[in-house]
């Protein structure tokens, strides 16, 4: 199987769903002429023209807007925000328009589009271009949520998103574009909802997903160190939630923490636990941790958010506060 | 015919080792001289270089194993060659190896014994505070700390909560609380229908419970095994202590001119960073040097005053200490001191030492000055007349000439054998010590 970084299963995605329907198309700013602004779109243009690859001025309402619009028309668009921050000057559409216009018609129009680009903290990027936009769009009924961490579930995800019928908003991480991971070569699908176990063991379930899941790894390496196994979950999906797996995995071990690229206050971490509560109270032997950003913006001085970040040293601490380590 | 390869003497004062790593395995082709196994001794961890060649037909120790010297380890010999028979033979082969065995025998049977001993115990002991903390619950429904499991599994055990020690955050009772309890009942069913069975009522009288009358979480004891250096730590210095009459004496010494020396050699040299450390031990070289009579040892047949002056740096390693030794030091640069000194730290923390490193010492620093100890006694290692004790440089105010200074203070213990010399010897050692270390340019005359 060849290995490939999350940039070019993001871009084979995208090439291989626009040669299967011509429907397809991308739009956003830089898409085209630059090949993304981190560069998921290479060869893109010279492959498709400029009908189908099409660079857009800074304008997010309005790209974003078109793009419902041309979904409602019948079309198939990608549209790229050069990072999610940039989603909220286009809040509305989203929300009001992509979200809504299926249950406001009564089904008689569809929005079948995918809004993509990179999410959480990045490097030194200062608190208005560090934003973890999960809970705003996972908020959302009639958006389907998705957050990638490898090139496998980033081809196979996108490839879903893209034919999906719904609006669906596709995290990537600009830290992780150059993530390598084994592709196959033939075509494959994942299904929306489905969850993936990254690591087995019995002592702890780690649920994460997107950026966090390197960060749980490492802390469920640390931990295998000390003779706790982990069970890391990488949810893939926000919404819909696979709180199966999860509720399998807490069943078995326990006990459980969610460790994320986010804030803390009203965040997906929290549904998660929530539902935990709900539905495996009797399982639980201990109290359901969260590892994820302190709760202030993030600071642009590396010292400082450094310490807002979630570490794998954060997440082992709490895998041990939670199996009672001494 | 198949050879036993049996646990080789590796250094002087092996007694045991532990095979810390296998490099080959069975059906490997081992020639001679080639590096078959890692083998932790009482000083190192050292390569074991096979005397036999052959292929390997059964590894009989297993890594972490500790073993006499001697021992079978594995066996090599021909394909198709029976190592069983091969090691029965050796066995019946007049070494000393089925003695051993048959006093090892009767040894393990009588610690498993005492170990299920232990076992009862400890089980009545649990079943005991239970009782009396389920019936000093006064108020039924008074709130129990515990995870939603653990209640769970209280309640599908029949236990009560109460009766349970919580080992988790403020007593909370977690599922491995419930299960050891649960375990202690089936084991010792009447006890437990007693203690459930008790009145409420009874007044308490155990002493091992917390304000709510819950019995207190006991966790259990950690048994570590020694190692070889462990073992080796344990008996020379209870040696030294049985043996020797140590006698120490403490004296400050005033360290800023030092602390200047050091500040302007590290400005100037490069490739070193010379530190407090390093012209200790160089300034101890030379005060025994001019005070021979320190630099010696006793022996039932008559004292030995050491020719050469051969310095001692313990160094705390994980699991122990080792002392690796600065040879020559009186003779030696500073800087080239100071080079020795890391190099050998370095290599003693990755255990990497030889043996002929960590010997010949006539004379130890101890110094525990970097964990900020004021001040402290040292264990005379055998075959030396003593050890200097060093504890940390702190500003400290001072008065002389009726003014109060701040000076940089550093406490020297020189503890040493009273059967080589007496107290008067000892304090002129420090004298010159103290004089040196205050007038460091005396070091590069």
């Amino acid at each position: 199987m060849p290995e490939i970084q999350i940039r070019h299963a993001i871009r084979d995605a995208m090439r291989e769903e626009m040669t299967r329907d011509d429907r397809v198309f991308l739009m956003g700013e830089e898409v085209g002429h630059y090949k993304g602004a981190y560069k998921c779109s290479e060869g893109l243009l010279e492959e498709f023209g400029e009908r189908r690859v099409i660079d857009t001025p800074i304008a997010e309402t309005g790209f974003a807007g078109v793009g419902i619009g041309a979904a409602m028309a019948g079309l198939r668009p990608i549209i790229e925000f050069m990072t999610f921050n940039f989603s909220a000057v286009a809040f509305d559409q989203i929300l009001n328009n992509a979200a809504k216009i299926h249950h406001m018609t009564n089904g008689q129009h569809s929005v079948p589009m995918v809004f993509r680009g990179p999410n959480a903290g990045a490097h030194m990027l200062g608190s208005t271009h560090s934003q973890a936009f999960e809970p705003f769009y996972a908020h959302i009924p009639g958006l389907i949520v998705v957050a990638v961490a490898t090139p496998y579930d980033a081809k196979g995800l996108l490839k879903t998103a893209i034919r999906d019928p719904n609006p669906v908003i596709f995290l990537e991480s600009e830290l992780m574009y150059g993530v390598k991971g084994e592709v196959p070569e033939e075509e494959y699908l994942i299904p929306f909802g489905v969850a993936d176990t990254k690591r087995a063991g019995d002592d702890v379930t780690v649920i994460t997903w997107g950026q966090g899941v390197p960060v749980a790894l490492k802390a469920a390496e640390l931990a295998a160190e000390q003779g706790i196994e982990c069970d890391v979950i990488d949810l893939r999906t926000l919404r819909p939630l696979d709180m199966e797996s999860v509720l399998e995995s807490v069943r078995r071990t326990n006990r459980a923490i969610v460790l994320f690229h986010g804030w803390p206050y009203g965040g997906v971490g929290c549904e998660i636990i929530a539902q935990i509560q709900e539905k495996a109270f009797d399982h639980l032997d201990a109290p359901v941790l969260r590892v994820c950003y302190e709760d202030v913006p993030m600071p642009y001085a590396e010292n400082l958010e450094n310490l807002v970040l979630p570490t794998p040293e954060r997440g082992l601490a709490a895998i041990r506060e939670v199996s009672y380590a001494r | 015919m198949a050879t036993v390869v049996e646990l080789p003497r590796l250094t002087d004062t092996m007694e045991e080792g532990v095979i810390a790593q296998w490099h080959v395995a069975v059906g490997d082709k081992v020639k001679r001289g080639q590096v078959i196994a890692e083998i932790e001794t009482d000083k190192a961890t050292m390569e074991f270089e096979s005397f036999d060649a052959g292929i390997v037909l059964k590894l009989v120790a297993e890594e972490g194993e500790t073993l006499e010297l001697g021992a079978a380890i594995a066996v090599f010999g021909k394909k198709g060659e029976d190592a069983a028979a091969t090691l029965a033979a050796w066995k019946g082969g007049g070494t000393a190896a089925p003695e051993a065995e048959a006093e090892a025998a009767p040894a393990a049977a009588e610690q498993a014994e005492q170990a299920e001993q232990a076992e009862k115990v400890e089980d009545a002991e649990e079943a005991a505070p239970a009782a009396e903390a389920a019936s000093s619950s006064s108020a039924e429904d008074e709130r129990i700390p515990a995870s939603p499991l653990a209640r769970r599994l209280a309640r599908e055990n029949d236990l009560e909560l109460s009766s349970i020690p919580g080992s988790g955050p403020h007593g909370r009772v977690i599922k491995a609380d419930v299960i050891k309890a649960a375990d202690a009942t089936k084991a010792s069913p009447a006890s437990a229908k007693q203690e459930v069975a008790r009145p409420k009522s009874t007044p308490a009288t155990g002493k091992d419970v917390d304000h709510d009358g819950r019995p207190y979480a006991s966790f259990e004891d950690r048994p570590i095994k020694l190692t070889p250096m462990r073992k080796t730590i344990a008996k020379r210095m209870t040696q030294s202590k049985r043996d020797i009459p140590h006698i120490n004496l403490t004296i400050p010494i005033f360290m800023d001119a030092a602390a200047a020396v050091r500040k302007e050699l590290n400005g100037v040299l490069s490739g070193v960073k010379i530190s407090f450390n390093d012209i200790l031990i160089y300034a101890v070289a030379k005060a025994l040097r001019a005070h021979p009579r320190v630099n010696a040892c006793y022996t039932p047949e008559g004292l030995i005053e050491y020719g050469d002056v051969h310095v001692g740096v313990a160094v705390a390693v994980e699991g122990g200490l080792v002392v690796p030794v600065v040879r020559f030091a009186d003779q030696k640069t500073l800087k080239r001191i100071s080079l020795d000194i890391r190099d050998l730290g370095k290599r003693a923390k990755d255990k990497s030492l030889k043996p002929d490193e960590m010997t010949g010492s006539t004379f130890t620093v101890s110094n525990l000055g970097m964990f900020g100890i004021e001040s402290f006694t040292a264990v005379i290692n055998p075959g030396e007349g003593a050890i200097l004790a060093v504890g940390r440089i702190a500003d400290e105010a001072v008065v002389e000439g009726g003014e109060v200074v701040i000076r940089k203070v550093m406490r020297a213990t020189l503890c040493s054998d009273h059967r080589v010399f007496d107290g008067a010897d000892n304090a002129r050692f420090l004298a010159t010590l103290k004089k040196i270390l205050e007038a460091p340019m005396s070091l590069f005359t």
